[in-house]
């Protein structure tokens, strides 16, 4: 079925069912991805994909209910899902579906050449990055992974007051993760890169890249316990970012989820501290021109030089605060319901670079990898103890490798503690993303 | 839900160009959720999962593409996409199907489909009461039910046909303490293979509130753990993720059937302490990782991976079965048909042994005991493991002093087990969501209490 005309009939028959206003929110998409292994594909996968929430209100309290099958049975799970959804929730805060602002940003128009590569141009490449990676070191034993993925996906918002925005986007990624072996030692590493355009992944730097990732592991150990000066690597401090970044969330703050809650103009980091949510970002893998509810995207400081300026906000949680929403309202997947996130969240750059930061650090750990986020650290408390990898820093240049060590810290900590950044910040890496990072020092445990 | 006819056309379709086994996974599944938050029904969801995917093997290679799309169009489009990556093969024959319905509905008494929101929304304010009374300290509670109901229909050309019904319930609670400067946080978060009446035999919800607010007061007052190697002592339950962890993963085909597992070519040998047999088992009847059949269709199976510490067994799938010339162990999952099967793990515990949990800790000098675990994660080329302890207690000279908080566990999972030194007696199973390349899965995790004689904990 046409999704446009099926869209039409959803939105009819919420109304004819005395749903007051309903919106649809549905993501199309198609994604290919294949990875090699001893010279062959051994993995191969192809999706078309297609799923579609209705949410709608009934006395003003919202509903929700979604699918994956277009037919009549869905019609009817779809209306009576959000009147048996609206009718249970017991929120005290209005929430309503958005009417839609008077103008929305263009982004530049990314031009895809997905359309253009075959099947068998993508499975050549993850043969030549397993190639590369495989000859780049003779410690490589075997490539685990050689992965190459490629999506694209389009979101709608149509809703009972004719809003109708549409976004679409595409996405290349290619990924190799070799083991080493050098005696009865062995070492895991990887290395990914992405790009709107499949032209711009270059599968030898990727795999030679992966390759050195991984060698540089090999005969890594532990540190004595104690206090070191910690430098996260821009991939490690990603992942702390990503980790805690709800804690900026307003959401989260009135729900006493976060420690953030009326910090507001107040100093929550260092000097060097200032991050930013860009959904506008060029080529930025979270740019959107509206977010979940509709709102036209916008820039803004969270962090400026320290101070909190402002949470992340969606249109509910800034009518119970009375602020204007910042544009943050995201869903996770066409299942879920509306819920705040960042879209681009970065700390900017600093001047110096990572080998800079190094000189000045003198003797300390750069962590490399941070293992175990999903259970190692506590988003609410900011409490954090992760399994890490790296290298030593010694007389300001980099030492041997470290791994089986833990570094033990609180995020809320981390932020005031940050004595400055690096100049490596690339967005190409997600979209939460940060420079390299001198944290001061942190417990280790080895 | 699925014609055989089409299903055989589809399959033909899927290996005309030379491909040696074809399957079709057809799902259709609805999934319901409550969540309270701030003393209040803050969203009621439900949404239809409905899709398949269609796999083609030539050899060890495989090519597997999915759709919403299950009219006979869309299976037949999967079916000549899959085909058109096949590059060669022996091919071979549909086999005459031998249709059957693994579902056992005798299993769930009360359907959640057919259980009013409003039911289940009463069990979510019974445990967000009970979790508030405990403590003012108690700031917010966030809990959570879920259930589902998948119907799948499988099918592939040795001839199996089988339909299969999986229900599950499961209830959420998450307690936050807070003294306005620090937050800590409890959960409990019991599921079974049941429907509502979960409720009636196994489910008390004021109890699972109770215990995830006392978890976060107990870790508000508690000073952060010191770090250091030491033993470590772990209760049963949850405390078999580092089971699951330290081993497990390393232990299934995805990793094993291409040599990059640390315990790959090891059958036979001894891999853990002589105390330790573990299990991964499909069969305990309305146990959260229960079975009936596969998602490749396969009966389900006890399989027992270390008996007295030597390695007697793999997790295997189909494609991992080819790879290494075993038999498959009926243990081949996915989270839904957006993703191709692969060897995971379903109920896995260390079976009970002989030893008194009270002379464990007793006799453990200086140490942690670790009450309650978090979740980890494991590298399974490099066997290095970590876990975090949700409520841990200092134990010095056997006895146990006091709590602490922001524990975590690292260590190889091949040095580990080989240092387990008591097995206690009490078996108890622990329900987790499991993420590996073939999405998530509701797993179980168990153990009776244990004892590690030396591990690395992480602390400040």
């Amino acid at each position: 079925m046409d999704m446009n005309l099926f869209i039409d009939r959803v939105l009819a028959a919420a109304k004819a069912a005395g749903i007051e206003t309903a919106e649809v929110y549905c993501v199309t998409g198609e994604n290919f991805r294949a990875s090699a292994m001893d010279g062959e594909i051994n993995q191969y996968q192809v999706s078309a994909s297609a799923g579609l929430s209705l949410r709608g209100t009934v006395q003003g309290k919202m509903g929700y209910s979604a699918t994956q099958a277009f037919d009549e049975a869905a019609i009817t799970q779809l209306v009576e899902g959000v009147k048996e959804s609206a009718a249970l929730v017991e929120t005290k805060e209005q929430d309503e579906i958005f009417q839609g602002d008077e103008s929305y940003p263009e982004l530049p128009e990314e031009e895809s050449d997905l359309k253009d590569v075959t099947p068998e141009q993508k499975l050549e490449m993850c043969l030549a990055m397993e190639k590369a990676a495989k000859d780049a070191d003779p410690r490589i034993w075997k490539v685990q992974r050689a992965m190459v993925s490629t999506s694209s996906s389009t979101v709608t918002i149509r809703n009972s007051y004719g809003l109708n925005l549409t976004d679409s986007g595409t996405m290349c990624m290619a990924y190799a993760a070799p083991i080493a072996k050098e005696g009865d030692k062995t070492a895991t590493g990887g290395w990914m890169a992405t790009g709107f355009r499949f032209a711009d992944l270059n599968p030898v730097a990727i795999g030679v890249k992966a390759a050195e990732e991984t060698v540089c592991q090999l005969g890594g150990s532990p540190v004595p316990g104690g206090e070191y000066r910690i430098i996260l690597r821009f991939d490690a401090m990603q992942s702390l970012l990503q980790t805690f970044c709800g804690i900026f969330s307003a959401e989260n703050a009135q729900q006493n989820m976060s420690l953030l809650g009326g910090k507001e103009g107040t100093v929550i980091g260092s000097p060097a501290v200032t991050l930013m949510d860009d959904p506008l970002l060029p080529g930025g893998h979270g740019s959107q021109r509206f977010d979940a509810e509709g709102s036209a995207s916008r820039t803004k400081a969270v962090i400026d030089a320290g101070v909190l300026t402002t949470l992340l906000h969606s249109r509910k949680t800034a009518r119970k605060q009375g602020v204007a929403s910042t544009g943050n309202a995201s869903r996770a997947s066409y299942t879920a319901p509306v819920r705040v996130a960042p879209t681009n969240l970065y700390f900017k750059a600093g001047e110096k670079s990572l080998e800079a930061l190094m000189a000045d650090v003198g003797e300390g750990l750069v962590i490399t990898d941070l293992a175990g986020l999903h259970s190692g650290a506590n988003p609410t408390s900011g409490d954090f103890s992760l399994l890490s990898k790296g290298y030593t820093i010694e007389g300001g240049q980099r030492g041997r490798a470290v791994e089986q060590i833990t570094i033990a810290g609180n995020f809320y900590e981390v932020l005031k503690n940050i004595v400055a950044f690096a100049d490596d910040l690339d967005f190409s890496m997600g979209s939460i993303v940060s420079p390299s990072v001198d944290i001061g020092t942190l417990k280790v445990s080895g | 839900m699925l014609d055989q006819n089409i299903a055989r056309e589809v399959l033909q379709e899927a290996v005309r160009t030379g491909g040696d086994f074809a399957e079709i996974f057809v799902e259709d599944r609805i999934d319901n959720s409550l969540v309270m938050r701030s003393h209040r029904i803050e969203t009621v969801n439900t949404g239809r999962i409905h899709g398949a995917g269609v796999r083609v093997f030539s050899g060890v290679n495989a090519v597997y593409v999915h759709t919403n799309d299950t009219s006979r169009e869309g299976l037949m489009a999967c079916a000549r996409q899959a085909a058109a990556a096949i590059k060669g093969g022996s091919g071979c024959i549909v086999q005459p199907f031998h249709a059957w319905n693994a579902a056992r509905p005798e299993e769930i008494l009360l359907l959640p489909t057919d259980v009013k929101a409003a039911l289940k929304a009463e069990k979510l304010h019974a445990a967000e009461a009970a979790a508030r009374a405990v403590s003012p300290e108690i700031v917010q509670v966030m809990a959570s039910y879920i259930d589902h109901v998948q119907d799948v229909c499988i099918c592939n050309t040795e001839g199996v046909f089988v339909t299969d019904r999986r229900v599950r319930t499961r209830l959420s609670v998450n307690a936050i303490a807070s003294n306005g400067t620090e937050n800590q946080t409890g959960s409990d978060n019991p599921g079974a293979s049941m429907g509502f009446e979960i409720f009636d035999h196994l489910i008390d919800p004021e109890n699972v509130g109770r215990t995830a607010a006392n978890q976060a007061v107990t870790m508000l007052h508690a000073p952060i753990c010191p770090a250091g190697y030491m033993p470590v002592v772990i209760d049963n339950g949850f405390g078999g993720v580092i089971f699951h962890e330290a081993c497990g993963h390393s232990l299934e085909a995805t990793s094993v059937s291409v040599g990059v597992s640390e315990f790959s070519g090891k059958l036979g040998q001894q891999i853990a302490s002589p105390v330790v047999t573990a299990i991964d088992d499909g069969t305990i009847v309305n146990s959260w990782g229960m079975l009936h059949v596969d998602d490749e269709g396969t009966p389900t199976q006890r399989t027992v991976l270390v008996e007295n510490g030597i390695l007697r067994n793999y997790m295997i799938d189909r494609l991992g079965a080819r790879r290494m010339g075993m038999p498959i162990t009926g243990s081949s999952r996915r989270q839904s048909y957006a993703f191709a099967p692969t060897s995971r793990m379903r109920s896995t515990f260390i079976a009970p042994g002989q030893d008194d949990e009270a002379e464990m800790i007793a006799t453990m000098g200086d140490g942690l005991y670790a009450k309650k675990m978090g979740g980890g994660s494991v590298n399974p080329a490099t066997g290095e493991f970590n876990f975090a302890v949700n409520e841990g207690y200092l134990v010095k000279d056997g006895k146990i002093a006091h709590p602490v908080r922001g524990a975590s566990l690292i260590g190889r999972g091949s040095e580990v087990l080989l240092k387990i030194d008591r097995v206690g007696r009490d078996l108890q199973l622990a329900q987790g969501m499991c993420g590996s390349i073939s999405g998530s899965v509701p797993t179980d995790v168990g153990q009776p209490m244990i004892r590690v004689s030396g591990l690395t904990v992480g602390g400040r």
